[in-house]
């Protein structure tokens, strides 16, 4: 990159590049290997109820990854999402069984309550790493803590329950089979990727994993794009707690431990860089159904827990070995 | 050498004088909990709190521990308190053998112990020469008392799965067991025992596909409420009203589950009151009182609805 880049030369579109083509179809093949090999080896796998329950399971995940995209596309990481899912999860739940509301006005309640919490929690994250250039691993570990205390604290450990029944209604409502809340996370997919790639401040994210120094000499803020990118993925945590408790009304202030690996390993499954600049929200989109196919397929398998979780270590380093190789073709 | 003399003298007056007013206080009890961020530990601190200004004849020193696995801050709890010149340390382990040791020296301290909740593994205790009494509930047999339960109402062959807690945990351990002697005594078929850490979230989801991997489930055993709750998610979306569900620990949020049949059973093993137990049990010895020995039962409870 030159010193006279503008935004117009930052790297195109990714939509319809063969590059991006390839990359995603990768992932895309690997998918359908795994679909394959479950229906060919287990009764249940390829069966309406099954593919139901696939889609809810890797609902939270993918919520939390589409966010996490964002951040890890600057060449960031957010280690404290699982824990802002719960505090949100708690501020919400605390909302909800409020007295004195009708069921409209405490759920709307409670979404503001969550979505405001995460948003919040993401933006202290992304305005100390963004003002003093601190290392976004470490602040974020820092909030980790901050918001499972703070969940902890508010909830005084306890588990909030009996939230309005309509509540539940949501989190468990199907279009033709398909959950409502799995509906709720392709539209985040979707958003996230129209502003990924059709928008100037999408492509400037890009940029910076690319290039930090040259968006700046650009003449563009890269703090504030950074603290935005961090603030979406709180947004998703609040989003992603708003599911939690829709879909097992309660709230409670351990849930989402080990959470933002989940999502980090969808998102680098997905043939998004560690170091920023490349992948895209689709390929995280595929990642989530990679790990959630995988959890569930060796359940029906009737492999045991701990191989289970071998496998899943297995795949994840195959992934990034992938990558490894993506990015070489990349550079060619 | 005449000052160290009188530093050594003056030490020795300053040892004696708090020898003496340690004499006046109160005992000190030092209470070490597991991870506080479980809402088991955290009522039975709310419940020893409350028993401490209930009594008032003696002062606590709480510690608990930031999760499950935090073995590392339970040792150093333990020194702390050996340090403190408590009187008593009541424990609930983290690990049954990694604890053994640090209350080895605790006891050499002529600090009294006593072990509730986790029992101390009894290898470990015999390798380090302590005989340890343990206070606290019996969580295979609690475990037998809901799997018996389910074991009832199926009646034999029916099929049955376990949601097993953290693997490795010595009362997930003994709650697993307590299910399969259950399966055992009233000949069910136990088709799948798999783990989802305690957590209701991961119950949900691996209950959701065991159901899948075997529709003809009739029954659940989960090792505790937590899990429960996931489970009867689990079976309302997937519609389904015609498997019983047993759980563990009773807490509030399985009330009305209970009440309205969506579970057939929980286990109370009034935890509340099991820290405040074992402290006035500390304090007996401390006063005088014959020393503990072997296993001091706590009660368990079948909770089901009326």
């Amino acid at each position: 990159m030159t010193l006279q880049t503008t935004t117009d030369t930052l790297p195109a579109p990714s939509r319809f590049s063969v590059r991006t083509v390839l990359q995603n179809a990768g992932i895309g093949r690997a998918l359908l290997a795994l679909i394959i090999f479950f229906s060919v080896f287990t009764e249940h796998f390829l069966t309406p109820n099954n593919i139901t329950n696939i889609l809810t399971q890797i609902t939270i995940n993918l919520v939390l990854a589409v966010g996490m995209t964002f951040v890890i596309l600057i060449g960031g990481i957010d280690l404290s999402v699982g824990s802002v899912m719960a505090f949100a999860a708690v501020v919400a739940g605390k909302a909800i069984t409020l007295p004195g509301f009708g069921p409209a006005e405490a759920i709307a309640l409670a979404v503001i309550a969550a979505t405001l919490t995460g948003v919040l929690c993401g933006l202290i994250n992304g305005a100390i790493s963004a003002y003093w250039a601190l290392p976004s691993f470490i602040i974020t570990l820092g909030m980790l803590n901050i918001a499972r205390g703070a969940a902890l604290q508010v909830s005084d450990a306890q588990t909030i329950y009996s939230f309005p029944y309509a509540f539940e209604e949501f989190g468990s409502a199907m279009i033709y089979g398909v959950p409502v809340v799995f509906l709720v996370a392709l539209v985040l997919v979707f958003m996230a990727w129209f502003v990924l790639n059709f928008t100037v401040f999408g492509r400037l994210l890009y940029g910076i994993g690319n290039n930090e120094e040259a968006v700046r000499l650009a003449g563009q803020s890269v703090r504030r794009y950074k603290i935005a990118a961090f603030t979406i993925c709180g947004f998703t945590a609040g989003i992603a707690a708003v599911v939690y408790m829709a879909r097992l009304n309660i709230s409670s202030p351990i849930a989402g431990i080990g959470f933002e690996l989940n999502a980090i390993a969808a998102v680098i499954i997905g043939g998004t860089s560690l170091s920023g600049g490349r992948g895209s929200v689709i390929g995280t989109l595929l990642g989530a159904f990679i790990i959630g196919v995988l959890a569930n397929g060796l359940i029906l398998i009737g492999l045991s827990d701990f191989m289970r979780q071998m496998i899943t270590g297995v795949v994840i380093i195959f992934a990034v070995i992938l990558d490894h190789y993506r990015a070489k073709y990349a550079a060619t | 050498m005449k000052i160290f003399k009188l530093a050594a003298a003056a030490a020795t007056g300053l040892a004696l004088l708090a020898g003496t007013a340690m004499a006046d206080d109160k005992p000190k009890v030092g209470l070490i909990m597991k991870s506080l961020a479980n809402e088991f530990f955290q009522n039975m601190m709310a419940g020893a709190e409350a028993h401490q200004e209930k009594r008032g004849d003696y002062e606590l020193l709480a510690v608990g521990m930031q999760n499950e696995t935090d073995f590392e801050s339970q040792i150093n709890a333990v020194e702390n308190f050996i340090t403190q010149g408590v009187d008593a340390i009541v424990v609930a382990p983290a690990d049954s053998r990694a604890m053994v040791r640090p209350l080895k020296k605790a006891m050499e301290a002529g600090i009294v112990v006593v072990n509730f909740d986790v029992a101390l593994d009894e290898d470990a205790k015999k390798q380090q020469g302590i005989e340890l009494a343990f206070v606290g509930p019996d969580n295979r047999g609690g475990a037998k008392l809901a799997g018996d339960a389910l074991g009832k109402k199926l009646g034999e062959g029916g099929k049955v799965v376990i949601i097993e807690g953290n693997p490795g945990a010595d009362n997930a351990n003994q709650r697993r067991m307590g299910f399969e002697d259950s399966v055992a005594e009233y000949k069910l078929d136990l088709l799948d025992s798999r783990t989802a850490h305690w957590e209701t979230e991961e119950a949900n989801t691996v209950f959701s596909n065991m159901l899948t991997a075997h529709p003809d489930i009739q029954g659940v055993m989960a090792a505790n409420d937590s899990m429960a709750i996931g489970v009867v998610k689990a079976l309302e979306s997937a519609g389904r009203t015609d498997i019983m569900v047993v759980g563990f620990d009773n807490i509030p949020a399985v009330g009305p589950m209970i009440e309205d049949g969506r579970m057939l059973a929980t286990v109370d093993q009034f935890g509340t009151d099991m820290a405040a137990n074992a402290i006035d049990l500390a304090l007996e010895v401390v006063g005088g009182g014959g020393e503990l020995k072997g296993w001091v039962k706590t009660p368990i409870e079948l909770v089901a609805a009326q």
